[in-house]
């Protein structure tokens, strides 16, 4: 049940350990607390943790090698939400992905983290465990196209930088990490949503016709972005993570 | 102010002065000269003439009177000529070589004779008038005998007046070079320089001790402005920075709060907070958008992608783009640094009129131009190059407590900088502000 669901938090600041375990006690969950890495690793291997929110940085440890051995083959599959202050070093860590299912900037309102968590642990129910990871890429190319996930914009085949707006930038990154998938509009919706602070109300099909716009496709002879009637839509090319060989 | 002939310039005025004071110097020892030389040949004159006259005078008066007038082309000398006619009745030459004349001429003769000088209308010359011994009238018509300076003379005073002026620009241009150069090195003096780029080009420490310790002091107090102004950023940055660890806390211990009416009211002024932190630290950062390298940029994408964003979080925002069909689509920049500029000055528009109008241009010559306008309170005239000054706020309304930090614009300046961009800010017709970036395109993509 999602009442018992068991929230780590980890972050080498008291406060707001205390006060974000304090919250979400209130709110139903079950919450424990964990200052540096060692005590993280103590308190996953003693309780089943449904969901880790981590601190980028911590000290001693930078969120990218905690991220990595969190992630690495073997280990259960574990939902992560970060958390960043803003700062370059942040920005350029961000960028990178890391494979966390989601961030958020510092500071934050408790029921964004709150609604953050219910969200991600919604979407890692709903697809298949080994969809919820997320491959650390700075760069997916997918036939004529590359997108440049630290910059997150579109390079064309002259490696002209071709710009998207948050919403089709978040929508296009999730069709590039489930291709060849069916994802209904419902999915997308979820798995777009709350990445981002910023509202989010337009509806998937018109993102999806600007997407299809940016990037030259048709949606009666789609090369990209596949309509499948009453289903949702696929991303029907090939994505790699280095470029084809010329 | 100034008459217009008084140069305006140092090397102008000191020039002139040096010139002028050695050209007077010059021309009056060139007049001291010919005088005293016109004096002495005058003195001669006198003497000589007095002679010649005399034994002129002794010959005439022995030929017999048919037999003079054939021998006066002979006695005549370049300066004066004899005449055997009537005395003329002119005024009585007061000439002081008449006059001398008149003395000298007078008193060859023992008894001296009775000689009268005459002008003969022309300046300078004249006739002395006497009598032979058998009363026959005598006229010696003198022409004053002008100096001759030979062209050659001239020729030289003139080569010697342009060697002083030559000389007289070149010392004075020694000693106010440097100055000039000062003058532009502190001009060149930019506060919103890029980032790790020194304030301006450091003054070449050499040449005379006095200029040497001048540009010494200037580029040491370059490196103490550079180093105060890098220091002030660093401030702004890790303060910025270190608050957002106690604002998240007081944002989650206001969370924990029961009653909803304060809560409210914390959270008010703690977004406040945060959003003046997050311009600190976007002001901070914005020092190191020129790490950022040029691409190849699809300016209409990125136009219409930040164009979207802001109306995608429900403001109003319009674009009106025109890119030449026959231009290439893409545009060398910085793509991040352009969207957060463009970004920025949306976001001031809304700020202050709830609405911002986006126009791009990209011509064929390859000059961008983005204004961004807006129909809000608009900036005095007087005040729209301070306010791209950090931490400037304006005293009007337009900043109606909206929680402004004074450091929007100057985020947007510095971005343009790293961008090669000249941003202006200027009153919209029919009311409001205009902002207007505008990038010309320069060398090849790197």
């Amino acid at each position: 049940m999602e009442s018992a669901d068991h929230i780590l938090i980890v972050d080498d600041d008291a406060g707001i350990r205390d006060l974000l375990t304090q919250y979400l006690r209130k709110q139903g969950l079950r919450a424990s607390s964990a200052a540096d890495a060692h005590q993280m690793r103590a308190q996953l291997a003693a309780h089943r943790i449904d969901l880790l929110v981590l601190d980028l940085m911590l000290p001693g440890v930078d969120g990218i090698s905690l991220c990595r051995e969190l992630r690495s083959p073997g280990s259960a599959p574990l939902p992560i939400i970060m958390l960043t202050a803003r700062s370059d070093e942040a920005d350029r860590i961000l960028g990178l992905e890391l494979g966390a299912d989601d961030y958020l900037i510092k500071p934050f309102a408790a029921r964004e983290l709150l609604a953050r968590i219910r969200a991600v642990l919604r979407r890692t129910r709903m697809l298949p465990p080994n969809m919820g990871q997320r491959q650390p890429a700075g760069r997916l190319y997918f036939g004529d196209w590359c997108l440049d996930t630290t910059r997150r914009h579109l390079l064309d085949a002259d490696g002209t930088v071709v710009a998207l707006s948050g919403a089709e930038y978040r929508l296009l990154s999730v069709l590039l990490q489930h291709p060849q998938r069916v994802l209904s509009r419902d999915q997308l919706l979820s798995l777009t949503q709350g990445r981002e602070s910023d509202v989010f109300d337009r509806s998937i099909d018109l993102l999806i016709s600007r997407l299809r716009q940016r990037l030259g496709d048709e949606a009666r002879e789609a090369r990209y972005i596949k309509t499948m009637r009453n289903e949702g839509y696929v991303f029907c090319a090939v994505v790699r993570g280095e470029p084809e060989a010329a | 102010m100034q008459s217009g002939r008084w140069p305006q310039s140092l090397l102008g005025r000191v020039g002139l002065i040096l010139f002028a004071g050695l050209a007077a110097a010059h021309v009056l020892s060139f007049w001291l000269i010919v005088t005293e030389r016109s004096m002495a040949m005058g003195g001669m004159m006198v003497s000589y003439l007095a002679s010649d006259v005399a034994s002129s005078t002794a010959m005439l008066e022995r030929l017999p009177p048919a037999e003079r007038d054939a021998w006066l082309p002979r006695l005549e000398r370049p300066n004066y000529r004899l005449a055997l006619t009537s005395h003329s009745q002119g005024p009585t030459s007061s000439s002081p070589l008449a006059q001398s004349l008149v003395q000298a001429v007078a008193t060859v003769w023992t008894p001296p004779r009775q000689v009268r000088a005459v002008d003969l209308g022309d300046p300078g010359t004249f006739s002395l008038q006497l009598a032979l011994a058998d009363g026959t009238p005598l006229s010696v018509i003198i022409t004053r005998p002008g100096l001759k300076i030979s062209p050659w003379v001239l020729a030289v005073l003139a080569a010697q007046l342009a060697l002083l002026a030559g000389l007289s620009w070149l010392a004075v241009s020694l000693a106010t070079r440097p100055l000039e150069q000062l003058a532009r090195a502190a001009d060149a003096l930019n506060p919103a320089r890029l980032p790790s780029a020194p304030l301006t080009t450091p003054l070449p420490e050499r040449g005379p001790s006095e200029v040497t310790r001048a540009a010494t002091a200037f580029n040491a107090m370059q490196q103490r402005i550079q180093k105060h102004l890098d220091e002030r950023m660093q401030i702004l940055a890790a303060v910025s920075h270190d608050l957002q660890t106690p604002i998240t806390r007081l944002r989650l211990r206001a969370d924990l709060l029961d009653d909803t009416a304060l809560r409210d009211k914390l959270h008010a002024d703690l977004l406040e907070m945060q959003a003046l932190v997050e311009q600190g630290i976007s002001y901070a950062r914005s020092a190191h958008a020129a790490q950022e390298p040029e691409q190849l940029v699809d300016i209409g994408a990125l136009l219409e992608s930040m164009t979207r964003d802001h109306t995608d979080a429900g403001q109003h925002v319009t674009l009106d783009f025109s890119g030449h069909t026959q231009d290439p689509p893409s545009y060398p920049t910085r793509p991040h640094a352009l969207r957060r500029l463009v970004s920025n000055l949306v976001d001031n528009a809304i700020k202050f009129a709830s609405a911002a109008e986006v126009t791009a241009s990209l011509n064929a010559s390859g000059t961008l131009s983005i204004c961004v306008l807006d129909r809000g309170p608009g900036i005095p005239p007087d005040q729209l190059k301070a306010v791209m000054q950090p931490f400037y706020r304006l005293e009007t309304s337009r900043n109606r407590g909206t929680g402004g930090t004074g450091l929007g614009l100057a985020i947007a300046q510095q971005l343009a900088l790293v961008l090669g961009a000249n941003l202006t800010l200027s009153a919209r017709e029919g009311g409001g502000l205009q902002a207007c970036l505008v990038i010309e395109r320069t060398g090849d993509v790197r």
